[in-house]
């Protein structure tokens, strides 16, 4: 119970920023836009096509997650800088309250994110004479779940170990490294290579890979990526959920 | 008079550093009282421990019965704390801060809206109920804060130097709160401002390097030093005169 109502703040101190409706939303359908501006001007004979809106629409969702990541931070950070958060120490909520709290209203808001992102999409796609399966879309915000776990549990993990300053910055350079790195920008599997194989290593190129697999409907492919990113989006979830509960019981040791 | 607080032996280690050195306290049911200290006397880490945001090293203490050691979950139940610094939600409204903490502390929602009417009369803050937490003065947030830690309706309440940097009216301002509260909750105050101590207190412990060195009405605290005012006999105490 208590969970839900700490979320609700949660939700509710997010959604109060403009800051986070100018990143989250602003930000990702902007870039949307250009791309799909920028993918007219590209000549067939190129052979680019990831900046096709069936590939570009899954790509640019992830890219809103690492927002998502930034705001969950910020959050966290700002909390646990404030005497807000021992105040509630104080109070009769447990850890795992606390990380629910922290953690649902950011799913909802990522659902949200991806909601516009994917209407921009077909309303663009539409315009360019491409139509999207509505099940594609769905199973593809689905497959985006486990990113966007991902990109919440580094936001609840950077926030726990490092000051309400710090903190962000490094999510800055996360959200750097899953853009270049994740193949939101530019083609890994045309690249190859060894910086293919450190893209591959990296959870990002796997999440990204999966929802753009998920919209187009290639489903026997699906299954691979998808469970690689389950996997990084458990255990770096997990990890910062036990610094969390860590670094609560240390606070008030 | 029952005791709301009992405190034995409370001790608190930082590695080779003790915070607070075997206090052993009682605090009368309805009754205010201060814990005065220089910096580093240790008062914030004993309102720490008796609220379970600080685990003593040994000792124990006793919060209408409940031990802060075994029965934390039912200490927190019925206490709460207005810490130091002012802790509130920045872009939660007045109304939605008390309505988040009422729930906190398991009212429903019926109950915490009944209860956000209660305080915001009681506090008077109906001027500025829908305006958010981070628009206010520091004396209103601070106002806020107290009326979060009271919302739950706590038989202790603990308050860490409530008026730390506020103006001289903001500051009247909450000790009429604070008197109003008087014989209702029990409350402890953590002050470094001796007019407080001495215009609210029934009961006033000075500490000095982690030790409760002296404890009693104000009037027994001047007459043990001798002094005519409170801040005279505190001096004589954290100088270890007596």
């Amino acid at each position: 119970m208590n969970s839900v109502v700490f979320g609700k703040r949660t939700f509710t101190e997010i959604v109060r920023d403009p800051l986070s409706y100018i990143f989250c939303l602003g930000f990702p359908l902007l870039m949307l836009i250009l791309m799909s501006i920028i993918n007219q001007s590209i000549p067939n004979e190129a052979n680019m096509d990831i900046f096709q809106i069936q590939n570009l629409a899954p790509g640019i969702a992830v890219f809103g997650l690492t927002f998502v990541m930034l705001f969950t931070c910020l959050q966290v950070s700002k909390d646990r800088s404030t005497a807000f958060l021992i105040r509630l120490y104080a109070a009769p909520i447990k850890s795992r309250e606390f990380i629910i709290g922290y953690t649902y209203p950011v799913v909802i808001i990522a659902i949200l994110q991806s909601i516009f992102t994917f209407l921009a999409a077909v309303i663009i796609g539409g315009i360019h004479g491409y139509s999207f399966s509505i099940l594609n879309i769905i199973l593809c915000m689905l497959v985006l779940i486990p990113s966007a776990l991902l990109f919440i549990g580094f936001g609840l993990f950077f926030a726990t170990l490092l000051n309400e300053k710090a903190a962000p910055g490094i999510c800055s350079i996360i959200i750097t490294a899953s853009c270049m790195l994740g193949g939101i920008w530019m083609d890994v599997d045309g690249i190859g290579g060894a910086l293919a194989k450190v893209c591959k290593v990296l959870p990002f190129y796997h999440g990204v890979t999966a929802a753009r697999m998920a919209l187009r409907g290639d489903y026997s492919d699906l299954l691979k990526p998808f469970i690689i990113i389950v996997v990084y989006a458990v255990v770096i979830y997990l990890l910062a959920v036990l610094i969390f509960k860590k670094k609560m019981q240390s606070d008030v040791s | 008079m029952n005791s709301a607080i009992v405190v034995k032996n409370l001790r608190k280690e930082f590695g080779n550093k003790i915070a607070v050195k075997d206090s052993t306290f009682e605090v009368e049911e309805g009754s205010l009282f201060s814990l005065l200290g220089v910096n580093g006397a240790g008062k914030t880490t004993t309102i720490r421990m008796l609220t379970g945001l600080s685990k003593p090293s040994s000792g124990d203490a006793y919060i209408c019965g409940h031990s802060i050691v075994t029965e934390l979950d039912e200490v927190k139940a019925i206490s709460n704390i207005s810490t130091q610094e002012t802790a509130v939600a920045p872009n939660l409204t007045v109304e939605e801060n008390l309505l988040f903490m009422a729930r906190i502390y398991g009212m429903s929602k019926q109950e915490a809206k009944e209860k956000v009417e209660q305080i915001i009369k009681q506090f008077s803050l109906e001027e500025i109920r829908r305006s958010k937490a981070k628009t206010l003065s520091g004396g209103w947030q601070r106002r806020l804060s107290i009326a979060m830690a009271l919302i739950s309706e706590p038989k202790v309440l603990f308050l860490d130097e409530p008026t730390l940097g506020l103006d001289v009216l903001a500051r009247k301002g909450l000790w009429n709160i604070i008197r109003d509260l008087k014989e209702k909750v029990t409350i402890v105050l953590t002050t470094h401002y001796m007019e407080e101590a001495e215009s609210l207190s029934d009961q006033v412990a000075v500490m000095v390097d982690g030790e409760v060195k002296a404890c009693g009405t104000v009037a027994q605290l001047k007459e043990l030093t001798e002094k005519d005012t409170l801040e005279a006999a505190f001096i004589a105490i954290a100088e270890g005169e007596v």
